[in-house]
């Protein structure tokens, strides 16, 4: 599937993104990845925080490929895009698809299930994942990466 | 995580212990033959209970008896005309714990302790409870998670990993954390190590 049959079955709509908008998005994973690392934060918030920033650049590299999720599943279809737009790897795609599912539980469950290696080990998956949405960006969409 | 046992569970609800215990070890190997003294080792609850049940499971054709030489083996019918239906049954229920330790055997050098924790290990399950597991090593989320992700789709429903080291588990168990006091303290389904174990391993 490409990310026009997603359009079709009504999962993206399409969208023209700016630079500005780009470089929102990569500010909020900077800022994310870099909240995540205050001292004394609990091991869910950090888990919390690094999601988010993961998210947000996946939100990035697909509003750059030109769409973005509908609201039903947003997170679920942001996440799974990445296969489509940076190439990502199935396996990698499934690994940040279960910190999704993690964090889901977190929030109707109690706080503490999160641990300080799950909290350490999505940071590292989002820092990864920024690196890669970056160069990503600056090959095929050089035009939207300020300089 | 905290559900409370306010129903009985599906599996009590349908089979005794006894029948639940020989169901889960006959069905979610089915391919194997038992060997009748090692039923009644794992299922541990009593020879003689045991061996009335395992006769009249055979009786029903819902499991194979076979003797050979002075041994009495026992195996899933596979010919019985529910033994599909039985072999679901058993894997989604009292079957899960099993199906969860086989996906996690392959990284057991590098678990300490891993157990079901919540209202699936109290027995009081239901159609869509998630099976909440702990698991203490040096097993990363990501590996632990990928080994339960199969599993999910045998047992059909969702598996919640929490995967922690050593030390932090023991440190946020010392500090009072709550979670992980009313986990601890909890019923358990282990599936790699034991009580002790985890005993052990809370207060180093």
């Amino acid at each position: 599937m490409s990310l026009r049959d997603w359009q079709r079955n009504s999962w993206l709509v399409a969208h023209k993104t700016s630079r500005e908008e780009i470089s929102g998005l990569l500010a909020i994973v900077e800022r994310d990845l870099g909240s995540a690392k205050v001292a004394g934060l609990a091991d869910d918030w950090r888990l919390g925080i690094a999601y988010n920033a993961a998210l947000q650049a996946a939100t990035a590299a697909l509003c750059a490929a030109g769409y973005r999720a509908v609201r039903e599943q947003h997170p679920y279809r942001t996440i799974q895009s990445l296969g489509l737009t940076i190439g990502w790897p199935a396996r990698r795609v499934d690994q940040l698809d279960r910190f999704r599912k993690k964090r889901n539980v977190l929030g109707y469950e109690t706080a503490g299930v999160v641990s300080e290696r799950e909290a350490r080990e999505m940071h590292e998956m989002a820092a990864a994942l920024r690196e890669d949405v970056r160069a990503w960006l600056g090959r095929h969409h050089p035009k939207l990466v300020a300089r | 995580m905290g559900r409370k046992a306010e129903a009985p569970g599906i599996s009590p609800s349908l089979f005794g212990k006894t029948r639940q215990a020989l169901l889960a070890l006959l069905y979610t190997r089915p391919d194997e033959e038992h060997l009748q003294e090692s039923l009644i080792q794992l299922a541990g609850l009593g020879r003689g209970a045991v061996q009335r049940e395992l006769e009249f499971l055979a009786r029903a054709g819902v499991v194979r008896r076979m003797v050979r030489g002075r041994q009495v083996y026992f195996q899933a019918n596979a010919d019985s005309p529910i033994y599909a239906e039985l072999r679901g049954l058993v894997v989604k229920t009292v079957g899960a714990a099993d199906v969860l330790r086989g996906a996690l055997a392959p990284l057991s050098g590098r678990i300490r302790v891993a157990f079901v924790y919540g209202s699936v290990a109290a027995g009081a399950e239901h159609r869509a409870s998630d099976v909440d597991v702990m698991v203490i090593g040096e097993a990363s989320f990501a590996e632990v998670s990928e080994a339960l992700a199969g599993a999910q789709e045998t047992i059909g429903r969702e598996v919640n990993p929490s995967v922690y080291a050593a030390a932090d588990f023991r440190a946020k168990l010392a500090a009072g954390h709550h979670f992980l006091r009313s986990v601890a303290g909890g019923e358990k389904l282990f599936l790699i190590g034991d009580d002790r174990e985890l005993a052990r391993l809370a207060k180093k």
